[in-house]
């Protein structure tokens, strides 16, 4: 099914090819949501 | 995938994900409270995560406190990253996204989130889910449907 392709490549960070517009938004929320730097997750309590 | 998650699912606030990332934070606190509890019901482990993670994004949207935000020291040196304008274009899409991904029912959205932006296979889509391989690929079919119907009504009006 071409969805699951499309879905795994954007998984992927994978340009589309004759993206529509919904893949194009989900495109864009992938970048941003990579865009900032993944920061190391601390458990260590604050003082 | 723990952070992406919430980012994409609570977004940014004045432009940092910070609020997303003590979400993330919390849910790795949860999951490490949490594994005393833990049996092995034969499920993946991640679907135990995401479980957590959805619970604590559901309770942050609820109380949804905008308090103050705190400021990172500024950068000393070159800004490698995208300009002002890219910044601004990629920004107003992704809320966009987030936008319409907050109308479609809340099985399509975890889907598509899962699968996108966490990266989950349709299978260990599957399993947070609690649905079959198959059940989840007819799913986000539908659920990519009904974004793309969603974006060009927009457009229209």
């Amino acid at each position: 099914m071409r969805t699951d392709a499309v879905l795994d490549a954007l998984a992927r960070r994978e340009p589309i090819a004759d993206a529509d517009a919904a893949v194009r938004l989900l495109g864009a929320l992938v970048a941003d949501v990579d865009s900032q730097r993944l920061s190391s997750v601390s458990i260590t309590p604050s003082t | 995938m723990v952070v992406r998650y919430c980012r994409a699912r609570l977004g940014r606030v004045s432009g940092h994900y910070h609020i997303a990332d003590d979400v993330a934070q919390e849910v790795c606190i949860a999951v490490l409270a949490a594994l005393p509890r833990y049996r092995d019901m034969g499920r993946p482990f991640a679907s135990f995560v995401f479980g957590i993670a959805s619970h604590k994004v559901a309770d942050a949207l609820r109380s949804s406190v905008r308090s103050a935000v705190p400021t990172q020291d500024l950068p000393d040196g070159p800004d490698e990253g995208p300009g002002p304008e890219e910044t601004v274009v990629r920004y107003i899409e992704a809320q966009h996204a987030r936008d319409l991904l907050s109308r479609l029912p809340d099985t399509q959205r975890e889907l598509l989130i899962l699968r996108v932006v966490s990266g989950l296979s349709a299978e260990e889509t599957g399993n947070v889910l609690g649905m079959s391989p198959g059940a989840v690929r007819v799913a986000q079919h539908r659920a990519l449907a009904r974004l793309r119907q969603l974006a060009e009504l927009e457009s229209i009006a």
